[in-house]
């Protein structure tokens, strides 16, 4: 988010987004606010002291639940002669404290006015970049000798905001105010608890019975130190990459999520600010990234979404049966069905890499008792996959053509915004529309499923089809999807099979799945480490020379450290250990520049360009799978695969980065450890 | 008016056995309130076998609703998660029973579902 409003805390999908005063004054261009359940609690306030606003000293983000400011009253310019300071420390966790402190270091009196202007506008989370105008319901607001009571109605559907002060305040429709009496040296100190409800008949809260991770600080202390203490230790030489790992394990805590009616069991939300909810595959990307340091946020995952997959047709949802989810949302607009996330289903990669990831799981944990579990909705996927994909009969390739055309998506892979999608002539192709990467993902999905029914669900028959079934699908996929004059896999194919014949980052996950021809492997090895995709960071979605190519192209230009985090081990998949470390390299030197924070995407520039990487404009941050990014490229550094119940350790890391011991892998091998030393010179890298 | 009510739960009993329930276990109460008036319909999940009845009886999970919106629920016309955003239904108890059960309501009677596509010819 650009501007001003950059200081964040959050606490699964509740989180404070503000100014560095600690203010929230919500515009479009600025949303900021308190938001939970995708829903706008405060859209204002702010603080002043005698009628003044107040100017920041500095700011800590303490923990990612909590901040602290530090102002004086007044404007920038005479702050050096203040006889009072203002500290403000807020924390999130259920819901939203403030502890506010003012200090006197006059050797006379004063007398203050403190005024807290509060406001909410109650905006669903799909809104607040517009005006908000034309709410449908009815806004009110209630003042109570101890509280005021802020709240919106739309027949059953009731928010409210309850904000009250332990130290008395005078209430008004606007707000709250104390007036103050400081003798010198004196200090006065105020608590401020604001509360968010989502109130159905008779007053009970949709969240009743959701165990939050805590909202006592202490709670959220334990629990964050709980979370560092169970994850691997990493020692390293490199300082920076010691502290990327901290910032994503910190990160990863932050962004866990319960969704509402699941018993409180976390998993990885997408990420800050508009995504903080349940993705199929932002979710399942995330524990494919983590499963070696985090493999319990995997065991989550798979059981919510197998508990939320589709079950019928339903076209304003684009849901079938065996689908997983797309997106889950909470908010007034999905409530209404102005919006379809309750939850939608528009996406045709989450289904297939539902399957990856529970292999993937059991191979790391020898959890086979979840393997089992989830064997139903595993067959109902790969029916899925055969039976509702294939819309251009007869091809076997999974396709996607939205249902819903008013709110539904177009771009039904990862690539989702409109014009991800081209031939080489720039133009769009129509639908339905097959992309490249999800036919990897399906092919991986059945050589997987298949290990899995003949391991755990003892049905060799079953494997034997699905082995068959990949293997035509392979030597398919090779046969149409080639591009001849370029040598590499077309990003797409339209409905006639013609092939939207570009080069892009989506030939990298191909890699990643096994779906490349052996004899093929090392041309699109050459090409993602070449000047057209690489950038000295990472991989662009777009190679350079495309017609639609941007470097600040969101999807057709950007670099993604989610996805070259994929790229890279496919690359190790396939035997490039050193194209893989340059990718791992560049990107982990574009982490240092974000203090170990990767954002979702930065700029396509060439390296010796910009000197440093230039982040997107409206990137999301924290973002789930650019936190993991790190931790998979750990995990493809080192070479740590699961190999006939041990962990095999393979090393291919570049010289810069030391020594590294990664201690206490869990798995099912129990925990071990893996040390590496870097030996590799880099011919790509600075 | 309430044929498509009685037509899902007895549909529910007579099916004995529903797969898509085979990990759930537990007692659902469905309160379908109007006025003064409260029509309560009982589900029994045991492992996916299924039993209904009209009892009155605690349940591990209670869901409050209007006649008229159950019956839209149980004809595909209304969607039960929308509704609990909203607030039209709600839940005490074991929510997580009633995710589970929602999933045996039907799609929309209009629904199409994916349409495939064999050359030029677009099929249902």
């Amino acid at each position: 988010m650009a501007g001003k409003s950059n200081v964040r805390i959050l606490d699964g999908s509740t989180f404070v987004v503000s100014e560095e005063t600690g203010d929230i004054e919500a515009t479009p261009i600025e949303p900021s606010g308190l938001f939970s359940l995708d829903t706008r609690f405060l859209s204002t306030w702010v603080l002043t002291v005698n009628g003044e606003r107040l100017t920041p000293l500095s700011y800590d983000d303490l923990q990612y639940y909590e901040a602290r400011f530090f102002l004086v009253p007044g404007m920038a310019t005479h702050y050096v002669d203040a006889k009072v300071s203002i500290i403000r420390e807020r924390a999130v966790g259920g819901s939203f404290r403030e502890q506010l402190t003012i200090l006197n270091h006059d050797e006379k009196p004063v007398d203050l006015e403190i005024r807290m202007e509060a406001a909410a506008d109650f905006a669903d989370l799909f809104e607040v970049k517009d005006e908000i105008l034309n709410k449908k319901g009815e806004s009110y607001t209630e003042v109570e000798p101890d509280r005021l009571r802020l709240g919106y109605r739309r027949g059953n559907f009731k928010r409210e905001t309850v904000i009250s002060s332990q130290e008395p305040a005078r209430y008004d429709k606007r707000g709250f105010a104390y007036t103050v009496h400081l003798e010198p040296n004196e200090r006065w100190d105020a608590q401020i608890d604001v509360q968010t409800f989502a109130l159905g008949p008779g007053g009970r809260d949709l969240r009743m019975g959701l165990r939050a991770h805590g909202t006592e600080r202490l709670a959220l202390q334990q629990d964050l130190e709980e979370w560092l203490a169970a994850a691997p230790k990493v020692n390293t030489e490199h300082e920076e990459l010691a502290r990327t790992y901290r910032r994503s394990l910190v990160d990863l805590a932050a962004l866990r999520f319960s969704p509402l009616s699941l018993g409180g069991a976390t998993l990885p939300a997408a990420g800050l600010p508009w995504f903080m909810t349940m993705f199929g595959r932002d979710s399942i990307f995330t524990c494919l990234q983590t499963l070696p340091f985090t493999p319990e946020l995997s065991k989550t995952t798979l059981r919510i979404l197998a508990a939320l997959q589709g079950t019928r047709f339903d076209d304003f949802r684009d849901e079938d049966p065996g689908r997983i989810l797309h997106e889950m949302r909470y908010g007034e607009s999905a409530a209404f069905e102005e919006q379809p996330h309750s939850p939608y289903y528009g996406s045709v990669d989450a289904t297939p890499l539902f399957l990856v990831l529970l292999d993937e799981y059991e191979q790391w944990t020898g959890d086979i008792a979840l393997a089992k579990e989830l064997e139903p909705e595993c067959r109902r996927a790969l029916k899925w996959i055969d039976d509702y994909a294939d819309l251009v009969g007869g091809t076997g390739y999974i396709w996607y053509e939205r249902r819903n055309s008013d709110t539904g998506l177009e771009n039904q892979c990862w690539k989702d915004s409109w014009d991800s999608i081209s031939y080489r002539d720039g133009t769009l192709p129509p639908f339905p529309r097959a992309t490249c990467e999800v036919q990897g993902y399906a092919y991986d999905a059945k050589v997987r499923a298949a290990r899995l029914a003949r391991e755990c669900w003892g049905d060799p028959a079953l494997a034997d089809q699905l082995e068959r079934e990949a293997a035509e699908l392979k030597e398919r996929f090779n046969r149409d999807w080639w591009v001849d004059d370029g040598g590499y896999y077309a990003l797409a194919l339209d409905p006639d099979g013609r092939q939207c014949d570009v080069l892009s980052s989506n030939v990298g996950h191909l890699l990643w799945s096994g779906i490349v021809d052996h004899d093929r492997a090392e041309k699109i090895a050459q090409h993602l480490v070449g000047p057209r995709l690489f950038s000295g960071w990472g991989v662009r979605t777009l190679a350079e020379g495309e017609v639609r190519y941007n470097p600040v192209g969101y999807h057709n230009g950007t670099i993604w450290p989610f996805e070259n985090s994929f790229i890279a081990w496919g690359l190790r998949r396939y035997g490039f250990g050193e194209e893989a470390a340059t990718i791992a390299n560049g990107i982990l030197d574009a982490a240092t520049f974000f203090n170990g924070r990767l954002p979702e995407a930065f700029g396509g520039y060439q390296r010796e360009l910009t000197k440093f990487p230039v982040e997107y404009p409206t990137a999301c941050s924290p973002q789930a799978w650019s936190t993991g990014t790190p931790l998979l490229l750990l995990r493809t550094m080192l070479g740590l695969e699961p190999h006939e119940g041990h962990l095999a350790v393979a090393p291919c890391l570049p010289v810069g980065m030391g020594r590294i011991e990664v201690l206490d892998i869990p798995g099912r091998w129990g925990r071990v450890d893996a040390f590496a030393r870097g030996r590799l010179n880099l011919h790509h890298a600075d | 008016m309430v044929d498509a009510t009685m037509r899902f739960f007895e549909d529910l009993d007579r099916r004995g056995f529903e797969p898509l329930l085979a990990k759930s276990a537990g007692t659902l109460r469905f309160d379908l309130h109007e006025r003064a008036r409260t029509v309560h319909w009982l589900l029994k999940v045991d492992r996916g076998r299924l039993q209904v009845s009209q009892e009155d009886r605690e349940a591990d999970t209670v869901v409050v609703t209007s006649p008229a919106l159950f019956e839209d629920l149980a004809a595909g016309r209304e969607h039960g998660l929308a509704a609990i955003l909203r607030g039209d239904m709600t839940i005490s108890g074991d929510a997580q029973l009633l995710i589970q059960v929602e999933r045996l309501f039907p799609g929309h009677p209009e629904a199409r579902g994916p349409r495939r596509r064999f050359g030029d010819r677009e099929v249902g």
